[in-house]
């Protein structure tokens, strides 16, 4: 009697155990965004953003808050998040995706070329992208990379007539991470 | 006579213009320990309130300048070198990017900085993401 539900029990404690192992996590995740514009380059970055990587399925998701993004001068920084990006009314943006091809010795072979493929929410606008990246093993840890680039306008983010000549059509993002095996 | 005043007039207003205009192109960012705290809380509390209704909380301190009494669990520094303090809870708590040029003024206090002892931080908050994001911020004590 009492086999029969200890091992069952213990089945379900033992595989759920081995899904926590299963998760990478980094809480300080790099991004910037750049645009060369004739005027002054244009260049945010920020360290906050947090990731989780699901080493059973290669599943990646990103989540940053957009007042962490910080500019040269405080003044690019105010119309980043008043006029474009309306941090208050859009406080995070999202991407939600997977890695095409994905299998678990990903994670234990040197750094190689990736693409991922999912759905980027910024400004509150979803649309899904396939961006290249890299991911692998770097002195023992597990770092993630990938540049790519997004148009303002495909995220409803309008740029005055006056000054959209002075500002790149793309922007450039850069991201960078060195993810830890994430304990639950 | 007449057109020569209001020449000067346009031309100090023109100046004036170019002024404001520089003045406001090269405003310096905010000094974090030159501003007073919104709000003074302790760790715990400003966690629970997140915990609770983020998007009040979110709404309450966004973008304010407060002031956190709790306990230090993690100093480290990212990549870039930037100092980075943990209160509370190393996972989910209170994450603290130490302005870089207080930093560089005070290396010797944040090394002197111990692990399980209380610390008073304040910083911008900037919400919520696992954890509650504070940047840029200075030790008080």
């Amino acid at each position: 009697m009492l086999k029969q539900f200890l091992i069952p029990f213990l089945l379900l404690v033992s595989s759920v155990g081995v899904f926590g192992q299963g998760k990478f996590i980094a809480k300080n995740a790099y991004i910037s965004f750049y645009s060369s514009t004739p005027m002054e380059d244009i260049f945010g970055e920020s360290n906050e953003a947090v990731t989780i990587l699901d080493s059973e399925n290669g599943e990646i998701i990103f989540q940053g808050i957009m007042t962490t993004f910080h500019f040269k001068r405080a003044l690019m920084e105010e119309h980043f998040n008043e006029n474009y990006m309306e941090s208050t009314k859009f406080p995070k943006t999202k991407f939600k995706g997977k890695i095409e091809g994905f299998t678990k010795d990903m994670l234990k072979a040197p750094v190689a070329n990736i693409k991922i493929t999912g759905v980027l929410n910024v400004h509150g606008v979803d649309k899904t992208i396939t961006v290249p990246g890299t991911l692998g093993l770097q002195d023992g840890k597990l770092v993630a990379g990938s540049k790519f680039k997004v148009i303002p306008e495909d995220y409803g983010i309008t740029i005055p007539s006056l000054v959209r000549d002075k500002i790149g059509k793309e922007m450039e993002v850069t991201v960078k991470v060195n993810y830890v095996p994430f304990a639950q | 006579m007449k057109i020569r005043t209001i020449l000067l007039i346009i031309l100090f207003l023109f100046l004036a213009g170019i002024g404001i205009g520089l003045k406001m192109f090269f405003k310096p960012h905010a000094d974090v320990n030159q501003t007073d705290s919104a709000y003074k809380v302790k760790a715990t509390a400003i966690l629970a309130e997140f915990q609770k209704d983020e998007n009040a909380a979110t709404a309450k301190y966004s973008e304010k300048t407060i002031e956190i009494e709790g306990k230090l669990v993690a100093k480290n520094k990212l990549p870039n070198g930037t100092d980075l303090l943990i209160l509370e809870n190393e996972m989910e708590g209170i994450s603290c990017q130490l302005d870089s040029s207080w930093a560089t003024a005070n290396q010797s206090e944040i090394k002197s900085l111990e692990t399980g002892k209380p610390i008073t931080i304040k910083g911008i908050c900037k919400g919520y993401l696992m954890e509650i994001k504070v940047s840029p911020a200075v030790v008080v004590k």
